[in-house]
């Protein structure tokens, strides 16, 4: 059995009250609920607030570049394939910078699990609009408000194919645990879209705005309903957030479908050494 | 024995794929032979063209007159008539055109043979290669087994089909051509040789060296290796993915060293310049990673399907921050095997990336080479994953701890108790972040310092072809020149002029003081380049001081050849 203090790090350097401290909370939270060890999982981190969790969790780290943190976790996956693996990312990290990478992964609904802090903001660097900010939204980058509408993570996700797709609140640990831990188990694409408030730069969307707008999905929703989960989705433009599993099915994973995956994990492989049968396609 | 075969015709009508029938065929008659191939950047239509030069010696290079011409179309005579001489032999249809000089005519009526024997238009390929092979003097059988080996899949109906045709363009040739019949051939022997390109043999070298993924977004000149490794994986075990873009590309295969499998990327310029954040990144987390870069000329989309050395500081300066890396060029097929199973090493031991540089013109080439030399290879060869482990006894796990040689020992994910952070942002030897200055230049001397210990154990000085002190010229050549200079040489000792070649493989770093000393006393240097900017005399420069004068330099996005040589010295 591990302890939460096993996977406890360096002292977080986040703002006080930011909701960036909950979501390290239920992450070392659910990896103690899985009887995970810090050396059992993979985690890539990206840029941004979110990323700097680099420091302060104990596990295998891999601290990435803006908006690459899945392409690395999809290559960490295909060498062992046998560990989770877990990209944590910002939203403008992973829907602006990764967005292409975002929609692919969706489709080749490779095992890893996705959590974005969604605070709707590049905070680390002060407070410039990102892709999921309000339209309307005024800041550093654009005072007087951003002309585009915001994307729909959710949607998108969808749309693209994942298989796992949910939603919750930076504000409810024990709802945000019960997430991740269900997205860990999930086998195939998962993502997490957390409503984090930036209490320093985003005045709009904070605690109080996301406990007014959302509300957790009814324990009789049904959450392999491909259609049920596209409306649910696009409630975000009329500011409703459903909190929950949004849409699950079980589908092969990419890994899955590799028969050199069949015996072994790639790291874990003998040598190939049969050069003779290579060697004789050049004749 | 030594003679050139060129066949032209229009784009989309399996030029390459006769073109490749003829290289394996005279290979498997126990020739030696170096192709080229010329096409467009188009499916359909344009003009395409292979070229062949065999020789019972080893072939460097490119000569300038045609032995025989095979024009499956009136263009290709009319852009090679000015390298025909009267001996040689052109292969046409003679219901389509007339030839305007005198030459040793094989005027076949190409179409209305293969209406007669109900032929598609692509048939007209396996008649001319026929026509060629049967004129040069070899037995049917070479072709025959290639086509049995090549369509034996699709059923016994097109192996018979297809050899329908050999016999016809046989019994032509020796009813009514047999007096221009050169013989070339008759005496064969089996050899055991292969015929690769640069592309092939950095395929055989990924999977002598126990590489285990391979990422790329196909990109011209480098998409061979990808559908190479593709094939094969299914017997290699390999992963071998095209994921969305190059950015994907290079930060799975970081993602994948990382968790601990050999892994490498391909691309060309372009490609190549979308992956260069993730160079850095491979830099600073000092994960393993070979990157394949084959150049075609740029700048942008440039001319997508010919050749340039073009890319060669760019790969030296690649990604942003200061960190080491190790650039090779191969100069031809056999060295692109070697160096990529020491790449793959050298990407352990040391931590890094490692480039291999090639361009249209070496991937794209087929060369061929004994199969007992790679035998040798594989006999010798041993994985080395330098300081790479799956456990350590150390109480904590330092992953980037300041040792003497700058190479901390690098911990698999998962095989132990023990875990670690790999980190993008300056780090402590344990990996959490650090802006401290005392730290920060500790990280940078020892990351510096690997190339220090690279020098002194695995830098190889370049190979000298010829006597230095002997010589009236002593060309200075790197990556896939070296065949055109050689090749020149050869020509110029005939004309008793002594000449002397000093080719680089391992480009970046370069020992300063090993190479100032090859080149003392060293005069009449001229450099050979594939660019207009003397990229690698830039660099001999900024390294050691060495400055050439002469250059002789092509960019026009042909290869250079042993003829531009000799008429620019």
């Amino acid at each position: 059995m591990t302890d939460i203090k096993d996977f406890t790090g360096c002292s977080p350097t986040w703002c006080p009250g930011c909701g960036d401290w909950g979501i390290l909370n239920s992450l070392k939270q659910s990896f103690v609920k899985l009887n995970l060890n810090p050396s059992d999982v993979i985690v890539v981190f990206g840029i941004g607030c979110s990323g700097n969790m680099n420091d302060f969790l104990n596990c295998n780290g891999f601290h990435a570049l803006h908006g690459r943190s899945i392409p690395n976790a999809i290559g960490a996956k295909l060498a062992n394939h046998k560990m989770p693996v877990i990209a944590i990312q910002g939203d403008g990290d992973c829907y602006g910078e990764g967005g292409n990478h975002f929609i692919h992964a969706c489709r080749g609904n490779h095992d890893i699990t996705v959590i974005v802090h969604d605070n709707r903001l590049y905070s680390l660097t002060t407070g410039q609009v990102s892709p999921t900010s309000p339209k309307k939204f005024k800041s550093k980058s654009t005072p007087d408000g951003v002309i585009e509408s915001p994307l729909n993570p959710l949607s998108v996700s969808l749309l693209s194919g994942a298989t796992f797709v949910a939603q919750t609140f930076a504000g409810n640990l024990s709802h945000m645990t019960d997430t991740i831990v269900s997205g860990i188990k999930h086998k195939g694409f998962s993502l997490i879209n957390v409503l984090q408030p930036c209490v320093t730069f985003n005045k709009v969307n904070t605690f109080k705005y996301y406990l007014e707008k959302s509300y957790k999905l009814p324990t009789n929703y049904k959450s392999d309903s491909f259609k049920e989960a596209v409306i649910k989705s696009m409630e975000m433009f009329e500011e409703k957030y459903p909190l929950g599993i949004l849409y699950q099915v079980e589908s092969l994973t990419y890994t899955d479908q590799l028969n050199q995956l069949k015996e072994s994990t790639l790291v874990s492989k003998q040598r190939f050494t049969d050069f003779e049968s290579i060697l004789k396609e050049f004749k | 024995m030594d003679f050139t075969w060129r066949i032209g015709g229009e784009a989309g009508f399996g030029i390459m794929t006769t073109g490749l029938f003829f290289s394996k065929a005279i290979t498997r008659l126990g020739l030696n032979i170096l192709d080229y191939v010329e096409y467009p950047s188009l499916i359909r239509g344009g003009h395409n063209s292979y070229e062949v030069r065999a020789s019972d010696k080893e072939v460097f290079g490119f000569k300038p007159v045609i032995d025989v011409l095979v024009c499956l179309n009136e263009e290709t005579y009319l852009k090679n008539k000015n390298r025909l001489t009267q001996d040689s032999l052109v292969i046409f249809d003679s219901d389509e055109f007339k030839l305007v000089s005198k030459y040793k005519e094989i005027g076949i009526p190409f179409t209305k043979i293969l209406a007669e024997l109900k032929g598609s238009s692509v048939m007209k390929n396996t008649f001319a290669l026929s026509s060629s092979l049967a004129l040069l003097g070899a037995k049917p059988d070479v072709l025959n087994n290639l086509i049995r080996e090549e369509f034996q899949r699709k059923g016994e109906d097109v192996v018979l089909y297809n050899q329908k045709f050999v016999s016809k363009a046989y019994e032509i040739i020796d009813k009514s051509f047999s007096k221009y019949k050169l013989n070339y051939l008759k005496d064969s022997k089996n050899a055991e040789k292969l015929v690769v390109t640069g592309n092939d043999a950095f395929t055989i070298g990924s999977v002598i060296a126990d590489c285990r993924t391979y990422y790329a977004y196909h990109m011209t000149p480098s998409s061979s290796v990808l559908s190479n490794l593709a094939y094969l994986q299914r017997k290699t075990g390999m992963i071998v993915r095209q994921p969305e873009d190059e950015i994907a590309a290079i930060n799975s295969a970081i993602g994948s060293s990382f968790a601990g499998v050999r892994s490498a990327i391909g691309t060309s310029g372009g490609g190549f310049a979308l992956m260069n954040e993730a160079v850095s990144l491979a830099g600073i987390t000092e994960t393993p990673l070979v990157i394949f870069l084959a150049s075609r000329p740029g700048p942008a989309t440039g001319m997508p399907t010919w050749t340039e050395q073009g890319d060669l500081l760019y790969a030296i300066h690649s990604g942003h921050g200061e960190f080491p890396k190790i650039v090779l060029a191969p100069g031809d097929a056999w060295e692109m095997i070697n160096l990529t199973t020491k790449a793959f090493n050298l990407a352990d031991q040391y931590q890094l990336p490692v480039f291999i540089m090639s361009d249209m013109y070496l991937s794209e080439s087929h060369k061929s080479i004994d199969k007992k030399v790679i035998n040798d290879l594989i006999k010798v060869y041993k994985v080395n994953r330098g300081k790479i482990i799956t456990n350590t006894n150390e109480k904590k796990y330092l992953r980037y701890k300041l040792t003497n040689d700058g190479i901390s020992p690098m911990l698999i994910p998962g095989f132990s108790k023990n875990y670690f952070q790999a980190n993008s942002y300056e780090h402590e030897e344990d990996g959490h972040t650090t802006e401290d200055n005392i730290m920060r230049t500790s990280q940078v001397v020892k990351r510096n310092k690997k190339l220090q210990i690279y020098l002194q154990n695995d830098f190889n000085s370049p190979k000298i072809y010829g006597d230095l002190k002997e010589s009236e010229i002593v060309f200075v050549a790197w990556g896939s020149t070296k065949g055109a200079v050689l090749d020149a040489q050869k020509i110029l000792e005939s004309k008793n002029k002594k000449t002397a070649l000093i080719h680089f493989t391992h480009i970046y770093p370069m020992d300063e003081k090993k190479i100032i000393q090859l080149f003392n006393g060293v005069d009449n240097l001229i450099l050979v380049e594939n660019n207009s900017q003397s990229q690698f005399g830039k660099l001999l420069r900024q390294e050691t001081g060495i400055n050439i004068n002469k250059k002789i330099l092509k960019f026009d996005g042909r290869p250079i050849l042993a003829d531009d040589i000799i008429k620019n010295l």
